[in-house]
């Protein structure tokens, strides 16, 4: 796999929502291969950063690169595991279909899925522990076994950078520790991994670099220098009172009082 | 009733081929439709079409005619793109959006025909109810035989909606299941989202004539979401409403002839009959499904806890419990029947029944035991839980709570655990 000193560059990014800031000025460089994880409070912005990157909401302003390209170039080496809330999950597909999509963008236009596509997408379920229910209706599934089959198609997709939104949130500890085993294998191969993660408690386990996000960037850096006293109590003490107040200002088109 | 002429025998025909080819068409539409929670939209749009049939009629087109068609696609077209601007700059939601869209549209239409009804020669109820009936009265000519326009528009987009089902098939469901994550992929999601919407346009737009603006929502949604109950998978979701939708057209048709009554309407009646057939007798999670599963474990519930109270009263704790519910009694009977129970008034177990009863009540006293050691409970709260959970234990779980309970005897109440298996002894002729 061939990964160039940065995995993933954000130069001066802001990310907007209507014309209200949400994210501001970030400016953060991610090395490639290592498990990267965005910490950071509820509403910080951890997933419009992820979003952002993979072009899903617009930046208000600022640049990303990925693997040192634009992200149009380098698409088809980029993977995304989105939240579990975000699908219907009673939608009438079986495990095996779900990953199966991991391979469409690849397959291009008219092209179905032949025996290569399902041999593979047979060989990412074994990777993350669900062979056994490769024919089962999704909805039928434990939420950590959801997450492990997003994980899976993601897979399909044989990608360099893999970015994952909050993928242990509602998943039973045997599934969190299956699911951070595939990431580690991953790193192994010199892919890179972004993780938006909320417990800190797994961070110095299983993480080589954090950015500590609330609204802007706090620190960034390997988790022992990151994860400090001081840099958590300015990540989660509270909301910055004038980043809210100039956002609404900016929304409404007025002044800040 | 019609006579059974042979003219007559045509007309029918082609009214029941119009009608199927349509629902066929909406089906299949619906289906998508459904999966992604939008099948109100199609109600938006079969609305939303009155004012431009009106204005193309206007126009000089021939109602039914080609120009019509295309106003009536226009402005089905308008109306997603009126949602879509409600909801990105006018801050509304989706469902809201719609909702102002398609009214206002269909408000316009009315006023229009009321207007212009010296000019135009439209009428509202054929509209809103459609004629399926006089389908067979406008015809072309192809190849020799009088086919009614209104199937050749439907049996065209149909024939365009399968082609393109079928070669966008992979971002048709990628795009419906996981929008996000098919955009990141580099699908392109915006395109086949509008596609959707126009070919929900074109199938509405077809139906219109034969069915009219308000039962072609019965269409799209009533099959597809009969089907999403019947079956696990998309593809086959998609041709099981195809299916129903066709038998629905074909059975209300012949209804409506027999009872000398609105076809669409019956069509659309029988199409709620099928779902309510698939909500009741759906595999699983059908009414008849859940209550089928529900009443047949009270069943084993009730024969396993009058065995597990005959064991009891053997073991000399307590005298046994009479059969007092019908459903206890009934329970009574089957086990005498299967043998589990000796016939007559004293009837204690046999040797099957004890068995049975045994692996019960240690179920039970394991279960308590179980708690016992690893939930802070009082001990006389340690009952009501394993009554419950004495039904569902198997012999592999057991086994591995017993190990987990190694070297306590007995359970919390001081009464011994009957073992998983009894030295076999002889056989003894059950005691009369």
């Amino acid at each position: 796999m061939s990964t160039t000193s940065a995995g993933l560059e954000f130069h001066d990014v802001t990310v907007a929502y209507g014309r209200r800031p949400v994210l501001w000025n970030v400016d953060l460089t991610v090395p490639g291969a290592c498990l990267f994880g965005i910490i950071g409070p509820n509403g910080a912005g951890k997933s419009t950063l992820l979003k952002a990157a993979l072009g899903l909401v617009p930046l208000a302003g600022g640049e990303v690169r990925i693997l040192g390209a634009p992200l149009e170039q380098v698409r088809g080496r980029v993977g995304y595991v989105p939240q579990r809330e975000s699908v219907d999950w009673d939608f009438p597909v079986t495990v095996t279909d779900v990953v199966l999509m991991g391979t469409y963008a690849r397959l291009g236009w008219l092209r179905r899925p032949g025996p290569r596509e399902r041999s593979l997408a047979a060989e990412c379920l074994d990777r993350v522990g669900l062979a056994d229910v490769a024919d089962r209706q999704i909805g039928r599934l434990s939420g950590g076994q959801q997450q492990r089959v997003f994980l899976a198609r993601a897979l399909a997709q044989q990608a360099d950078v893999y970015f994952l939104d909050e993928p242990m949130a509602g998943v039973d500890a045997r599934s969190q520790e299956r699911i951070f085993r595939v990431l580690s294998d991953l790193r192994a191969e010199g892919r890179l991994v972004v993780i938006v993660h909320h417990d800190l408690r797994s961070v110095a386990e299983w993480f080589d670099a954090v950015a500590l996000i609330d609204m802007r960037l706090v620190a960034t850096g390997p988790v022992a220098e990151v994860l400090t006293p001081e840099n958590l109590r300015r990540t989660y003490a509270g909301r910055l009172d004038v980043l809210d107040e100039i956002g609404r200002a900016v929304a409404e088109g007025g002044r800040t009082p | 009733m019609m006579e059974f002429d042979s003219t007559h025998l045509w007309m029918h025909f082609w009214a029941i081929a119009t009608a199927a080819t349509v629902s066929a068409g909406c089906a299949l539409v619906g289906s998508f439709l459904v999966v992604r929670r939008l099948s109100l939209l199609g109600d938006a749009i079969s609305h939303a079409v009155l004012p431009g049939i009106v204005l193309a009629v206007l126009a000089g087109g021939r109602p039914g005619g080609a120009g019509v068609f295309l106003g009536a696609v226009v402005a089905a077209l308008v109306t997603v793109w009126l949602t879509n601007l409600l909801g990105t700059h006018a801050g509304l939601a989706e469902d809201a959006g719609a909702g102002v869209a398609f009214t206002t549209l269909f408000a316009i239409g009315v006023v229009l025909v009321s207007a212009l009804a010296s000019r135009v020669d439209i009428d509202p109820g054929c509209v809103l109810y459609g004629i399926l009936e006089l389908v067979p009265f406008d015809t072309v000519p192809i190849l020799g035989l009088e086919v009614p326009r209104a199937l050749l528009a439907a049996a065209t987009v149909l024939v365009v909606l399968v082609v393109a089902a079928a070669l966008c098939w992979k971002e048709l469901v990628f795009t419906a299941f996981d929008p996000a994550a098919a955009r990141a992929a580099g699908l392109p999601v915006g395109l086949v989202s509008a596609g959707l919407l126009v070919a929900t346009s074109l199938a509405t737009v077809a139906s219109f004539e034969a069915v009219g603006a308000i039962l072609v929502v019965a269409m799209l949604a009533v099959p597809a979401a009969a089907a999403e109950l019947l079956v696990r998978r998309f593809h086959r979701m998609l041709l099981v409403a195809v299916a129903l939708g066709v038998a629905g057209s074909i059975v209300g048709y012949l209804a409506a002839w027999h009872f000398n009554t609105n076809a669409a309407g019956m069509i659309a009646v029988v199409l709620g009959i099928e779902y309510l057939l698939a909500a009741l007798w759906a595999p699983g999670d059908g009414i008849v499904a859940r209550v089928v599963s529900r009443e047949s474990l009270r069943w084993r519930v009730a024969c396993e806890d009058r065995l597990a109270s005959l064991w009891r009263a053997e073991e000399g704790d307590a005298a046994a419990l009479a059969p007092r519910t019908l459903l206890d009694r009934l329970a009574q009977a089957r086990l005498v029947f299967g043998g589990r129970i000796v016939p007559g008034r004293a009837g204690g177990l046999t040797d099957i029944g004890r068995e049975e009863a045994r692996v019960i009540v240690r179920s039970h006293r394991l279960w308590e035991a179980w708690l016992g050691r690893h939930v802070a409970l009082p001990l006389d709260h340690l009952h009501p839980p394993a009554e419950w959970i004495e039904h569902h234990l198997g012999a592999e779980v057991r086994g591995r709570i017993a190990a987990d309970l190694e070297g306590d005897e007995g359970d919390p109440h001081g009464r011994d655990i009957p073992p998983e298996e009894f030295p076999r002894r002889p056989a003894e002729p059950p005691a009369r």
